[in-house]
């Protein structure tokens, strides 16, 4: 290891001349297999690590073909080129400029707007905004209505003509389980306790917003998860950037995945703890980290380090990538590191009971140190929580500032939780919960197989309910959600710098609330529009696992 | 789609010239301006070479080396606007392959442009004065010479 100005070693190993590692941290599990696996299409972990795995763990992320990548970055250069010549006939008003900019006697003085770092939503964000914030004015089920507008200077104001395109089909909402309605019994149960504990609280956690609906939310979500305790906060986003700084300080270490939430990265970076990033799901990469920080201790003072914290995702929603928890379980055990696990998505997405990640791997939820979650997804509802050990969580209860600060979660929208949970946990009576996630399972099969049939790339693991349908080319993510609208259906799609920069996708979150009908239609329109677009890129070339080239080097972020 | 929302890499544009086929459209956009270059009767080989030389390192030189910041805000508060691209590349790891990458090409369109000139006097002194003053900012030390560029 060659030595830094400042004597700092612990970081990831060079090579002598200074480059980093690449290649090494590959996913051993696929050298024994890859003759058969790529043959048969399809990596099975099930006798590979020793019986870690119970099913098959099957992940694919086919690699951009070449000619595809050469012509996304010829699609960026030219709207690059052309962003820099509408810059330039704004600066010398040849046209009209509709952003804001400083008063003619501000000229002078320091730029209060940063040019260049709005030449991005300037020129090329502007040019296709007709496709997000698109106001609904429905509860968004599998249908919804999007009320109508239209641009007459390029997307730069939007005016609203007064139609509504109703009975959307919804393939944006993240509405897994179908919970997301307004008619049913989980409505006419929230509505009471609208009427009886009106719609606010008035009051955070710590003083007099602790309601009885509380206590219950907790017990409920605590018997659900299958931990001691559990406690609930009022927004998801708040749940995670809030606790971890609770939970971890500095003199600790965080190991994150490179593709965590923007509110877990808040959260580590509020902490102040040191943060280590490892290769998305890689487990060969993690373990490196893990030992490396164990042998080497805090960097300078190689003082041990107080906690190590590992945050993971049960399903990323950009990727559409399960996590790999029983490899993250064992190396958890084996150097003695602690878990924080966010399940927004996965929760009552996954598994045979919808219990989350932790159940469709049939692991024990003790395993896991902190399992947090969202209600924003599978139970239409609002929130989040954290459910662990009792210590843990009435520790929480004093520490966390989401506790301390931040109002309680609204009684009508705890009992559309409570509502839900019992049913998806068959408590009400009905088996409407088991045939929800049943459904869903089933659509998840559907919807995939069909879509790698038609031959557009799809990344993501067998099972994730969302499905990212890879566009790769600016232009194409325009073309693709406005062609989608004009055949009523709505899509989210997404583009760099969100995500790297030939891998613009269109994401698509299943519902148990979408019959098989309304998937067949939705199929017909995507294969229609994938013909027009010309996406059906897949070559059925499956690259072993996790394999892609997504960064040469690993970095460490230090708040000191 | 805003920088950070979807995972924690803080600055895309480290690793945009990393990514799969940047080096070939790269090589491609170079052989696209170099057939333009051909293509225009009244300039012969040695002519037509050092052109391709000096417009590839201007172009090079302000895209790479001139332009600051990122396009798009990141969420290190602007922690990046004062660094040229070159500087951003890999976060500021030195000897990585994009950079040698992009610091051999102009190397190699010099070799090109010198042998297809016949070594003649004129063009060597023009072909060699654009490859110095785009290897100069390819070092790994980020400093400013006579603070050109620094803000």
């Amino acid at each position: 290891m060659r030595p830094e100005p400042g004597g700092c070693c612990c970081r990831r190993p060079l090579r002598a001349n200074g480059c980093v590692k690449n290649g090494e941290v590959r996913n051993g599990y696929v050298r024994s297999s890859t003759a058969t696996a790529a043959a048969a299409g399809q990596i099975h972990h099930v006798t590979e690590n020793g019986g870690l795995y119970k099913r098959p763990f099957n992940e694919v992320f086919e690699e951009t073909p070449m000619l595809v990548a050469v012509l996304t970055y010829v699609g960026y250069g030219v709207l690059t080129l052309f962003g820099y010549l509408r810059d330039f006939l704004r600066h010398w008003r040849i046209e009209k400029c509709h952003h804001a900019t400083e008063r003619e006697e501000q000229k002078d003085f320091v730029s209060l707007y940063q040019d260049f770092e709005n030449f991005y939503t300037r020129n090329l964000y502007m040019r296709i905004r007709d496709n997000w914030n698109r106001p609904i004015c429905s509860v968004p089920g599998a249908r919804v209505d999007i009320m109508e507008r239209q641009s007459h200077d390029y997307n730069w104001s939007f005016k609203y003509t007064g139609n509504i395109i109703k009975g959307v089909i919804n393939m944006g909402s993240y509405n897994y389980l179908g919970f997301a309605r307004n008619t049913g019994y989980c409505q006419e149960a929230a509505a009471e306790v609208l009427k009886e504990y009106g719609a606010g609280v008035c009051s955070t956690r710590q003083e007099i917003g602790n309601l009885d609906k509380h206590e219950e939310l907790e017990k409920l979500v605590a018997r659900f998860l299958g931990v001691e305790a559990a406690m609930t906060y009022g927004m998801g986003f708040a749940t995670n950037s809030m606790n971890i700084p609770a939970l971890v300080g500095k003199g600790c270490l965080i190991l994150s995945d490179e593709l965590n939430h923007a509110s877990l990265v808040l959260g580590a970076r509020l902490s102040g703890a040191t943060i280590r990033i490892f290769k998305h799901n890689n487990m060969q990469s993690l373990e490196k980290l893990l030992k490396d920080a164990i042998v080497y201790g805090q960097p300078r003072t190689r003082r041990p380090w107080k906690k190590i914290l590992i945050l993971v995702e049960g399903i990323y929603s950009m990727e559409g990538s399960i996590v790999r928890l029983p490899e993250v379980i064992a190396l958890k055990k084996k150097y003695k590191a602690y878990l924080y696990l966010d399940e927004a998505h996965s929760i009552g997405a996954l598994g045979p009971s919808g219990r989350g990640v932790v159940d469709y791997f049939g692991l024990d939820p003790e395993d896991v140190d902190v399992m947090m979650g969202t209600f924003t997804k599978s139970f239409g509802a609002a929130g989040g929580y954290i459910g662990g050990k009792k210590a843990l969580i009435d520790y929480l209860r004093t520490h966390s500032h989401s506790a301390v600060y931040a109002t309680s979660m609204s009684p009508p929208v705890m009992e559309q939780i409570i509502t839900s949970m019992k049913c998806i946990m068959g408590q009400d009576g009905t088996s409407l919960g088991k045939e929800c996630i049943q459904q869903l399972a089933e659509n998840t099969r559907y919807f995939r197989r069909r879509l790698k049939e038609m031959g557009f790339i799809i990344y993501g693991n067998e099972d994730s309910p969302v499905v990212p349908l890879m566009l790769y080319m600016p232009a194409k993510i325009g073309a693709f959600g406005r062609e989608m609208l004009k055949r009523n259906i709505g899509v989210v799609v997404v583009g760099f710098p969100a995500t790297p920069i030939i891998e613009s996708r269109a994401r698509f979150c299943l519902s148990a609330a979408h019959t098989k009908e309304i998937l067949d239609t939705a199929l017909k329109e995507i294969d229609e529009v994938g013909d027009l677009l010309q996406l059906k890129y897949s070559r059925r070339r499956l690259v072993p696992l996790l394999d892609r080239p997504f960064d040469e080097t690993t970095y460490e972020e230090t708040e000191d | 789609m805003n920088v950070g929302v979807a995972h924690s890499e803080v600055n895309p544009n480290t690793h945009v010239m990393n990514s799969r086929g940047m080096w070939l459209a790269y090589a491609l956009g170079a052989g696209l301006l170099h057939i333009v270059l051909l293509s225009i009767p009244f300039f012969s080989a040695p002519v037509a070479w050092t052109l391709m030389n000096i417009i590839h390192n201007l172009g090079m030189c302000v895209f790479l080396h001139a332009v600051k910041g990122t396009p798009f805000e990141t969420p290190d508060q602007s922690g990046t606007r004062l660094l040229t691209h070159r500087e951003q590349l890999d976060y500021g790891v030195q000897f990585t392959s994009s950079q040698k990458f992009f610091t051999i090409s102009p190397i190699i369109l010099y070799f090109l442009a010198s042998f297809y000139a016949k070594y003649d006097p004129t063009h060597f002194i023009l072909n060699t004065t654009f490859l110095l003053s785009i290897l100069i900012p390819k070092m790994p030390q980020h400093v400013r010479i006579f603070g050109i560029n620094k803000y």
